[in-house]
C-alpha cells in the first residue's frame, strides 16, 4: 500500500485507474466461462433422450387435450403413496412406477406372487396375490400352505392402448385351439369374466371378454388392470373398489392401521392413469442391417412367427392416434402351451397351468437401458438373455425352439440380433 | 437388528465421555470465570457459532432492549431434468423476522419467524431463552435449531454463498431443523484465540413422518416438524466444536432418539424404533479462500413389515470453497465485493441399495454490494439415481437475492 500511495497520491484517481484494470481479468474469465458454457450448452443443461428410445413417450399425433391428459396420468402413474396418504394396509409397492422401471418391465425384486387352488382365487386366504408388505400396525401376508403359486415379473406398460385397440375378431381369427392346420401351434383366447364395476361401454367391459393383458391374458380391460393394481399392489382404494384389501389370515384386524378414509382416490385419478397407459407409445425398433434382415428371415423360417406375429392392426378408434394403424408387437395375444419347463401349474381364467400369452417382443432393444444393463425375461424373469429365454421354450414352441438351437452360431446370432432390435 | 441397540449404547457412552470431558474442562485452567469478567456483560464480541443465532447484523448492532431484524430471500430459477425444462419461475423463498432481546445481560431471547412461499407457510424457526451463568455453562430452552451439523446452525440465505442449500443438509438432515428442547451450552476460550464449545439438548426429535409421510423412501425432513413430541419420547442431540481461530472450526454432532409411537396410555404398542445421526463439520480458511464442509451418516430402525422400501442407512456430504475478491472494485460502492464459490455434494439415501442417490457440482458467482446483501448467480449440474438405479441428469440456473435487514 505504501509504494502505491507514493505513486498515486490521489486516492480517487487510484481507485478509478485500478477499478478499470481490475475488470480485465475477471472479464476475460467470465467471457471464457460464457463461451465454454454456450459451446457445451446441450450437455451442460442436460439433453432429452429421443422419444424412440424411451418407454414413456406419448403416441405421435396426439391432440393438445390428449397430451394434457397424458401428462396428468403420467404424474399419477409416478406418484408414490405415503402411509399417511393411504398406502396399504397390505401392499406390494408404493406406486405404479415403482414396479415398472421407466415404464418397462420390472426387476426380480418386484416379482409378484399370485396364488390359487385349482383355479379358485381363494380371496378367503388372501388370494389371488400375495401382499408381502404392510404398514406399521398391519400384518403382511404369508403364503398359505397347499396353494399353487406363480411368480410374475411386472410387464412393460407401453403400447397397451394399441393392444386394446386391436379388434377382438382380429385376434380370435388367429386362434386354432384344435390345431386344425396341424402346425403344432394351437393358440386360444382367454375369455374372462368382468367385474360389475367395469362399465359395459369400457373396452373389454362386456363379458365374456377377450383377455389381452397380463401374463396369461387374464385381464380384458385397462381400467380393470389399473383398479386392481391400485387395490392389490399399492393398497389404494378407489371409487371402483372402495373396500380395503386386508390380510384375512392376520392374527388381528388390520384395517385400523390404515387411517385414511375410503375411497382413497377418486375415479378421476384412476381414469387419468388409464388414459396415460392408453396413450403410451412403444419404442421404435432399431434400424435395418443385412444381419438383422437375415435374422428376420430366420425368425420366420424357424417358426417363431407362428405365435410372435410381427404385426397386428388396430380398428376404428375415437383417438386418431390409435385408429387403423399397424401394431408391431410380435404377439398374437393368444394362449399357448409352453411346456413343462415354464408351466406354473396354476390356472388363471381359461388359461391352464401350462399356458401363457405370447409375450410381445417390442421394446427389447432398449430393455437393458432401464435395468442397469441386465435382462429379465419370461414371466418370472428367470432368463437373463433372449437366447436363454428361447431355449426355455417348450410345448407348442418346442419345434421352433429346436429349430433355433439347430442353427449355426452366426445364424443364431443374427436371429437374436433381430429380436433384440425390436 | 442386533446392531441397532448397540449403536444407541455407543451413543450414550459417547455422551457420557463427552460430559466427563466437559467436566474436566470446566474444572481446568481457564474455566469458571466470574460473570463480571467475561463477554456476557455486553453483546458477545465473538458469536457462539459464526453466522449463527447471535451473529446477525441486527444483533451486533443492538441498541435499546429489543432488536428487530431479519432477512429476505428471493430467487428466479430455471431447472431442467433430462432435457425437459421443469421449472421456470420467480419466488420469494422466505422472509424471516428476527427479534432478539437481552434482560440485564443474564437472559437473552432470540426468535425467528419464517414466512415461506409468500406467507403460505409460517413457522417459528427459533424461540430460545438463554440463561447465562458463565461462559462454560449456560442453559437454553425453547424452539431450538438442533446442533446437528454446522449448516443447520448457520443457514441464513445471506450467509450461504450458493443459491441453494447443500442436499446433505436440506434433503438428508432436514435443514432448517428446529424443535422444542432444553439443555446446556457453553464455551471455553483458550490462549491464542482458540475456543472449545459444546451444546447438548433434549429435543422432541424426528417423528414417524420420516417413514409414514415419505413415500419415496426414508426421508428425515418428512419427520422434522415435531412441535408436540408425538411419541412423548425425547431425543438427545449434541455438538462439540474445536475452533483454533475465528474462521476455523471442527465440529462433531450426534443425535439419537425414538421416532415412532411405541408407548401409549402406559402400554407398549409397538417396538421402539430409533434414528441415529452423526455429523462431522469443518470450516477453515485456506489462503484467500474459505472452505466449509459437512458429512453425515444416518441410521434408522425400520418396521419389519416394510422390507426393501425404506432405507436403514443413509449418508451424505458437501464441501464448499469460496473466494472473495474485488473488494471496493466498484468505486461508488465501498464495501462491495465479489465471491466465486464451488460446491461438490453427494447424498446416498439408501446405502443398502444401488440407486436412490444424487450427486452434484454447483458453481456460484456472487456480488455483495454490502456485506449483508448478496446477489447470487448459481449453476448446478448433477445426477440422480432412482430406486431402479436409472440415471437422471439435472441442471439448474438460479439467480438469487438475499439480504439481512
Amino acid at each position: 500500500m505504501g509504494p502505491e500511495q507514493q505513486v498515486n497520491p490521489a486516492p480517487v484517481n487510484r481507485a478509478r485507474v485500478w477499478s478499470g484494470r481490475r475488470w480485465i481479468a475477471p472479464g476475460m474469465v467470465a467471457g471464457s466461462v460464457l463461451l465454454a458454457f454456450s459451446a457445451g450448452c446441450g450437455r451442460l443443461l442436460t439433453t432429452a433422450p429421443d422419444a424412440a428410445d424411451v418407454f414413456d413417450a406419448p403416441l405421435a399425433g396426439l391432440s393438445p387435450a390428449d397430451l394434457a391428459a397424458f401428462l396428468e396420468g403420467d404424474e399419477q402413474f409416478g406418484k408414490p403413496f405415503a402411509i399417511s396418504e393411504g398406502l396399504g394396509p397390505i401392499f406390494n409397492n408404493v406406486s405404479c412406477a415403482s414396479c415398472h422401471s421407466g415404464d418397462g418391465r420390472g426387476r426380480p425384486e418386484n416379482v409378484l406372487t399370485r396364488f390359487s387352488i385349482l383355479g379358485d382365487l381363494v380371496p378367503e386366504l388372501g388370494g389371488p396375490q400375495l401382499q408381502d408388505r404392510a404398514i406399521p400396525g398391519a400384518e403382511a401376508e404369508r403364503l398359505p400352505a397347499n396353494v399353487e403359486t406363480s411368480r410374475r415379473l411386472p410387464p412393460p406398460v407401453f403400447g397397451m392402448g394399441l393392444m386394446e385397440a386391436i379388434p377382438a375378431d382380429s385376434i380370435l381369427s388367429r386362434a386354432d385351439p384344435a390345431d386344425l392346420d396341424g402346425d403344432g401351434v394351437s393358440g386360444r383366447p382367454n375369455l374372462v369374466s368382468v367385474p360389475e364395476f367395469i362399465p359395459a361401454h369400457e373396452p373389454g367391459g362386456t363379458a365374456p371378454a377377450l383377455g389381452r393383458f397380463g401374463r396369461k391374458a387374464q385381464v380384458s380391460s385397462l381400467l380393470l388392470q389399473t383398479v386392481n393394481a391400485y387395490h392389490q399392489d399399492i393398497g389404494i382404494t378407489t371409487d371402483f373398489r372402495p373396500d380395503e384389501n386386508v390380510n384375512p389370515l392376520a392374527s388381528r384386524p388390520t384395517e385400523a392401521a390404515d387411517r385414511v378414509a375410503d375411497p382413497e382416490i377418486p375415479a378421476s385419478i384412476v381414469r387419468s392413469v388409464v388414459a396415460y397407459l392408453r396413450l403410451l407409445a412403444p419404442p421404435a425398433p432399431g434400424g435395418s442391417t443385412p444381419r438383422r434382415e437375415a435374422g428376420r428371415a430366420l425368425f420366420a423360417t424357424v417358426g417363431c412367427v407362428s405365435c410372435h406375429v410381427p404385426v397386428l392392426r388396430t380398428g376404428p378408434n375415437a383417438t386418431p392416434a390409435l385408429a387403423n394403424r399397424e401394431v408391431p408387437l410380435y404377439s398374437d395375444l393368444l394362449l399357448h402351451d409352453m411346456g413343462d419347463g415354464l408351466a406354473d401349474n396354476r390356472s388363471d381364467g381359461d388359461a391352464d397351468g401350462r399356458e401363457w400369452r405370447t409375450t410381445p417382443l417390442w421394446g427389447l432393444r432398449i430393455m437393458r437401458d432401464f435395468l442397469n444393463g441386465q435382462a429379465f425375461l419370461l414371466h418370472d424373469g428367470r432368463a437373463r438373455s433372449v437366447e436363454a429365454a428361447v431355449l426355455l421354450h417348450g410345448g407348442e414352441a418346442q419345434v421352433a425352439r429346436d429349430g433355433f438351437a439347430g442353427l449355426a452360431a452366426d445364424q443364431r446370432a443374427a436371429l437374436l440380433d433381430f429380436v433384440e432390435s425390436r | 437388528m442386533t446392531t441397532r441397540p448397540a449403536l444407541g449404547v455407543t451413543l450414550r457412552r459417547t455422551m457420557a465421555v463427552l460430559l466427563l470431558g466437559l467436566a474436566a474442562l470446566l474444572t481446568g485452567p481457564g474455566a469458571g470465570r466470574s460473570l463480571a469478567d467475561d463477554s456476557l456483560a455486553a453483546a458477545p464480541a465473538r458469536p457462539f457459532v459464526r453466522g449463527g443465532y447471535d451473529d446477525k447484523p441486527h444483533v451486533s448492532g443492538l441498541f435499546g432492549r429489543i432488536a428487530v431484524g431479519g432477512y429476505l430471500e428471493a430467487r428466479a430459477g430455471w431447472a431442467r431434468q433430462d432435457g425437459v425444462t421443469d421449472e421456470l419461475g420467480i419466488e420469494v423463498t422466505r422472509w424471516n423476522l428476527l427479534i432478539s432481546t437481552r434482560l440485564r445481560d443474564r437472559v437473552a431471547i432470540f426468535s425467528e419467524i419464517e414466512f415461506e412461499d409468500g406467507g403460505s407457510e409460517a413457522t417459528v424457526e427459533l424461540a430460545q431463552v438463554d440463561i447465562r451463568f458463565m461462559p462454560a455453562f449456560n442453559t437454553r430452552a425453547g424452539i431450538l435449531l438442533l446442533p446437528l451439523g454446522r449448516f443447520n446452525l448457520a443457514h441464513d440465505a445471506p450467509r450461504n454463498e450458493m443459491v441453494t442449500r447443500p442436499a446433505e443438509a436440506e434433503a438428508l438432515l432436514g435443514v432448517a431443523l428446529a424443535q422444542p428442547g432444553l439443555g446446556v451450552f457453553g464455551w471455553i476460550d483458550r490462549p491464542g484465540g482458540a475456543r472449545f464449545s459444546y451444546e447438548a439438548y433434549s429435543v422432541t426429535g424426528y417423528h414417524e413422518g420420516l417413514i409414514a409421510d415419505s413415500p419415496e423412501g426414508t426421508r428425515l425432513p418428512a419427520g422434522r416438524r415435531n412441535f408436540e413430541d408425538r411419541n412423548a419420547s425425547p431425543a438427545v442431540v449434541a455438538r462439540i466444536e474445536w475452533s483454533p481461530e475465528r474462521r476455523a472450526g471442527l465440529g462433531l454432532s450426534g443425535y439419537h432418539g425414538a421416532y415412532n409411537i411405541y408407548r401409549a396410555g402406559g402400554l407398549e404398542v409397538d417396538e421402539r424404533r430409533d434414528v441415529s445421526v452423526a455429523a462431522l463439520d469443518v470450516e477453515a480458511p485456506l489462503g484467500p479462500t474459505q472452505w466449509s464442509g459437512e458429512v453425515a451418516t444416518v441410521r434408522v430402525d425400520l418396521p419389519p413389515t416394510l422390507p426393501g422400501l425404506f432405507a436403514g442407512r443413509q449418508a451424505g456430504f458437501y464441501l464448499m470453497g469460496a473466494w472473495r475478491f474485488g473488494e471496493d472494485w466498484i468505486a461508488r460502492m465501498p464495501g462491495s465485493s465479489f465471491t466465486l464459490a464451488a460446491r461438490v455434494e453427494a447424498v446416498d439415501f439408501d446405502r443398502d441399495l444401488a440407486g436412490d442417490s444424487m450427486r452434484a457440482l454447483a458453481l456460484g458467482l456472487n456480488f455483495r454490494p454490502l456485506p449483508e446483501t448478496v446477489v447470487k448467480f448459481g449453476f448446478e449440474r448433477g445426477e440422480t439415481r432412482d430406486r431402479f438405479n436409472n440415471l437422471g441428469a439435472f441442471a439448474r440456473l438460479r439467480l438469487g437475492v438475499a439480504s439481512y435487514f
